[in-house]
């Protein structure tokens, strides 16, 4: 293929409609009759609700209505209704379904009135009397409680722990050097810029068209279709751009509930809005607990390997992620043991956080693997070179490939790691202590099936769609140049479009999956417009084309030619007027091939240098260099790719410096719940980012050879930071975020 | 983020500004603290006079042995003026690591000092350089002693209708000085700011911004220091601020390390 832009660094797309404000987001999208929701929110963390006062709220002007349990319509029975596509087993919780309180934050009315800020002001004059029940929110206490999570569709994507290989206890036993050690992690939460925010327009027919703010537009289809029993086709989801997910879009929050609701109820459109304190009240990146056992030969060959880890989930739903299974893929190990359990708590389900489980455990394992290469007086690159494995020791199974091992060699050689001096504390300037570590990264390459539609006009302009998400990642942009590259078009001649259920239906924005599953999808329906275009060709008079067979032909330049004699060749503009004045239009779906996907490990792998300075005196951490290699198959655009790595490696500093949502365990409730003390970098925290693309060729992960890259930068760095951290100061923190007061 | 509503007035001259305070409101100078507080409703005056243009209020000369920086200086002014660099190099490296070049650029001194928020930079600077701050009101000008102007969190002793009109500062030959703070990462603002003046004697003052909720002269460190001994005391007759940014623990040891590293600046 004559490929013109793919691989190249193209801008973003949509860029300018992003800067000039044309880019519509949820909330931005109006109707005549918009009426506006506030969320009422619990209090309490446990208990029930024994009273509603919402006479001063109604009392006051354009108030409209308040909801509550007592005069909400009666909705689907049965939990399965409630399961939207990316349900965890359990029940899902319901908004404003009875008087019980299952979690600080609850949603517990919905104020509508004629603006918002009546809706406000009235909201904060419902008064709720509870009754309260002891609550547990502390993993940490509640260990006794835990359990294996139930199975369910989930486990599809999310497979449960390996099998346990050998006789780690035999092994660990009679190991010459062993480690034992334990890490925790606090909750996050994803907090995307753009609050969670639903439009519903309620048209004369009482047909719903949805403005949501989610990573999945069918995912939201789906769940109000069956919660409101209402057809598919009477309710459209619309979702052209959102302002960041990274996993909180998966599942359609409450205001989508609610604002479907009282559109329903009312027969008028409304609108509902989170606000930043809301956004604390549904899913967020579970608290862990890990524990992990190393058995090691004193050539640092790893005998045993032992891999636990316990997560919080609500007492709802059983939110399971992938923490342990890192371990075992990545190192040989011939005896190993893995674990992974939940504690149910008094507080909402998690949910998927960019890089979920992985970069939870893989930054377990990365930083015992730095603390036995101390034990081993070992260089922890050395250490893992010797335990490298081209064979995924839990399945049996090649990888479809993995170029870790250049990810390692390019990564150290660009960060100069040779210049290193192993001894902790041994690198210094005046009062500042400098501290280089490394550590690995994996995450999977999936590709789920998907479907597209290609129209090319009259005009010879194509458009391409499919109902997939972009949640800031560049799928605009991406799938705009595949497309131009299938049929040789410029790329002002191809607009893609995405987010709207009345397009071809694709899986949600998520899990890294996009590239290769929609982008598939784009080639496939693209290339069979080829063949219709082939076709037109071949019925035109004295064709030159009579006998080609699409294998023969390519695209280029706005032209079909002749492989054998690129002379041959035939402007598409011929093509479309051959079609009687009428578009051409393709629908494809992109199937996985199950078959030979199945046969290996599709992964995608980073090496991860960083250079950190510790002021001795403060405390304080400056991550001053950090280099990533990304070996992730096919990097259709390195400038929106590199820009993914960068996100995940500034999101890594963020885990390992400074993210966490703290909880008052008295009261169940976040305490830092807003953006001014739920830390994040600012640019002052980040100084240089390296990004590095390995060449990795892939023909199994899926017809495009792409691994996807929105997951794979964030999920070494924490280790990497924490590993520098011990060798600038000689301190192994076991907690993260690492704040100063714990290198004190 | 919505001010209560006000009158704004503008003043031509530091006469026309003292008569115009004198109806009530309050002066607006560089409005880098005075309009966040209003917008946060923590602060409703009726009135606003604006005292940004008034050209008295600017500049910053050599008078004798003292240096005298306008009220209205602006931070960026102040860092960037040949004669405060010379003179009292510490007002200029200290004004340069105020907030952000916007900050630097609209902010100023005299709104810095009337403000006199506990973590603001100027303080511990003033207190150090033991300057002077003068002031005019309806019954003319007064001058008040640095020592004696913070009172407390937020509170000065600026009466409500006085206007700030310079800042004089002794010039000491053969004096080493130096401010260096904490920084509050985002704003950077000082969680702790340590200011130390060091004469050609030998002798040095010491001052605190962000420790206490009113910043001080740690005479009780300048007297051990004064005698030969080490700073054991710091802070010891204050009371020691504790918020989410630093435990008063922290904080000590931040005094601690920061007047350390001045001292070490200045040796
Ligand atoms: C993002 C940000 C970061 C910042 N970072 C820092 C920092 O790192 N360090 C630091 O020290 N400060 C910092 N500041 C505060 C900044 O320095 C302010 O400019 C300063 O505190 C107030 O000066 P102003 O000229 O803006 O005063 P204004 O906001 O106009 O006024 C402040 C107060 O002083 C009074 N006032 C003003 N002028 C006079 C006068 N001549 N006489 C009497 N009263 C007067 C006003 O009535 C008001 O009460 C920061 C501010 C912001 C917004």
């Amino acid at each position: 293929m004559h490929n013109q832009v793919i691989g190249k660094p193209i801008s973003r797309v949509d860029g300018r409609a992003k800067v000039t404000g044309k880019a519509k987001y949820a909330a931005e999208f109006t109707a005549p009759d918009l009426l506006h929701g506030v969320v009422v929110s619990s209090t309490i963390t446990k208990g029930r609700i024994t009273h509603i006062d919402t006479g001063d709220a109604l009392a006051l002007d354009g108030v409209v209505k308040v909801f509550t349990h007592q005069n909400r319509p009666k909705l689907a029975w049965f939990d399965m209704s409630y399961k939207d596509l990316d349900a965890p087993p359990g029940s899902p919780f319901r908004p404003l379904h009875n008087d019980r309180i299952k979690y600080n934050g609850q949603p517990v009315a919905l104020v509508v009135a004629e603006t918002f800020e009546q809706a406000r002001y009235a909201a904060s004059l419902v008064k709720i009397e509870y009754a309260q029940e002891p609550h547990e929110t502390d993993l940490q206490h509640h260990l006794d409680t835990a359990r294996k999570p139930a199975s369910g569709l989930a486990s599809l994507l999310k497979p449960p722990p390996p099998k346990a290989r050998g006789n780690f206890d035999k092994a660990f036993t009679e190991a010459p050097v062993q480690l034992s050690t334990g890490y925790v992690h606090g909750f996050e939460h994803h907090n995307p810029m753009e609050l969670f925010s639903s439009t519903v327009v309620y048209g004369k027919d009482g047909k719903l068209t949805i403005y949501d703010k989610t990573q999945g537009a069918p995912n939201s289809q789906f769940y109000v279709s069956q919660v409101f029993n209402i057809p598919f086709r009477d309710v459209r989801v619309v979702s052209p751009y959102v302002g960041g997910g990274f996993g909180s879009g998966l599942r359609p929050q409450y205001q989508l509930f609610l604002a479907v609701m009282a559109a329903r109820e009312l027969k008028q459109s409304v609108r509902v809005s989170l606000t930043r304190q809301q956004m604390f009240t549904f899913g967020h990146r579970p608290a862990t607990v890990q524990h992990i056992d190393l058995g090691a030969q004193p050539d640092g060959t790893l005998d045993a390997l032992r891999h636990a880890a316990t997560a919080e989930t609500s007492r709802f739903e059983d939110y399971i992620e992938v923490v342990v299974n890192w371990s075992g893929a990545l190192y040989k190990a011939p005896n190993a043991q893995f674990d992974y359990n939940v504690v149910p708590l008094d507080q909402y389900t998690p949910l998927d956080m960019r890089a979920p489980g992985g970069v939870t455990g893989m930054s377990a394992i990365e930083c015992a693997m730095d603390e036995l290469s101390y034990k081993l007086g070992m260089d922890p690159l050395e250490l893992r070179l010797k335990n490298y494995t081209e064979e995924d020791p839990n399945e049996k199974r090649p990888f479809s490939s993995k170029q870790l091992r250049a990810c390692y060699q390019q990564a150290a050689e660009r960060f100069g790691w040779t210049k290193r001096s192993p001894e902790p504390r041994s690198m210094r300037e005046g009062h500042t202590l400098i501290g280089w570590g490394m550590a690995t990264g994996v995450w999977d390459a999936n590709q789920l099936p998907a479907r597209a539609e290609a129209v090319l006009t009259v005009n010879g302009k194509l458009r391409v769609s499919s109902a997939t998400a972009d949640i800031g990642t560049g799928t605009y942009t991406i799938m705009t140049q595949i497309a131009a590259d299938t049929l040789g078009l410029p790329l002002e001649d191809v607009l893609f479009r995405l987010g709207d259920t009345d397009m071809p239906l694709a899986p949600f924005q998520g899990g890294s999956l996009t590239a290769g599953t929609v982008g598939s999808a784009v080639k496939i329906v693209c290339e069979d417009l080829g063949k219709e275009l082939l076709k037109l060709a071949r019925k035109m008079p004295n064709s030159p084309f009579a006998k080609a067979k699409f294998d023969d032909v390519f695209f280029v330049e706005k032209q079909m030619r002749l492989k054998a004699d690129p002379s041959v060749r035939i402007d598409l503009q011929t093509l479309v007027d051959q079609n009687g004045g009428r578009a051409i239009r393709t629908t494809a779906t992109s199937m996985t091939n199950s078959l030979k996907q199945g046969k290996y490990t599709r992964y995608a792998h980073s090496a991860v240098f960083v250079e950190v300075q510790v002021d001795e005196d403060l405390g304080t951490v400056k991550v001053t260099r950090a280099v990533t290699a990304v070996a992730a198959g096919r990097i259709l655009n390195p400038k929106t790719a590199r820009s993914q790595i960068i996100g995940g490696m500034v999101w890594g500093i963020s885990k390992a410096l400074e993210e966490e949502t703290v909880m008052d365990h008295r009261y169940g409730r976040f305490m830092n719940h807003n953006l001014a003390e739920y830390h994040v970098p600012v640019c002052a925290d980040i100084h240089e980012l390296d990004v590095l693309f390995v060449e990795e060729h892939d023909d199994v992960v899926n017809p495009l050879g792409v691994k996807g890259v929105g997951e794979i930068g964030i999920v070494g760095m924490p280790a990497a930071i924490a590993n520098a951290i011990f060798h600038a100061t000689g301190k192994r923190v076991h907690e993260l975020p690492i704040t100063l007061d714990k290198l004190m | 983020m919505i001010t209560y509503p006000f009158q704004y007035k503008r003043a031509g001259s530091i006469s026309e500004a003292v008569a115009l305070l004198a109806e009530g409101g309050k002066a607006l100078s560089g409005g880098h603290s005075l309009i966040p507080s209003m917008k946060l409703r923590l602060n409703a005056p009726d009135a606003l006079v604006d005292v940004g243009r008034i050209a008295e209020l600017k500049g910053i000369r050599l008078d004798g042995n003292e240096l005298v920086i306008g009220a209205g200086s602006t931070h960026g002014d102040i860092a960037s003026s040949g004669l405060v660099q010379q003179h009292v190099p510490m007002f200029a490296e200290g004004a340069g690591h105020i907030g952000d070049p916007a900050v630097r650029n609209r902010g100023t001194i005299g709104g810095s000092l009337a403000h006199a928020d506990p973590s603001a930079d100027w303080p511990a600077m003033v207190l150090a350089a033991d300057a002077t701050i003068v002031v005019e009101g309806p019954s003319g000008s007064r001058s008040i002693k640095a020592t004696d102007f913070f009172t407390s969190m937020f509170e000065t002793a600026l009466a409500a209708d006085e206007l700030i009109t310079e800042v004089r500062v002794p010039v000491e030959n053969g004096a080493r000085m130096t401010y260096q703070k904490f920084s509050q990462p985002a704003s950077r603002y000082a969680i702790v700011g340590c200011a130390v003046v060091k004469s050609a004697d030998g002798k040095v003052r010491v001052a605190f911004s962000g420790v206490s909720d009113t910043p001080f002269r740690d005479t009780a460190v300048e007297e051990q220091l004064n005698s030969g001994q080490s700073a054991t005391s710091v802070a010891s007759g204050v009371s020691v601020m504790s918020d989410h940014y630093a435990s008063e623990e922290y904080r000590r040891h931040l005094a601690n390390v920061f007047l350390k590293r001045a001292l070490n600046a200045v040796a």
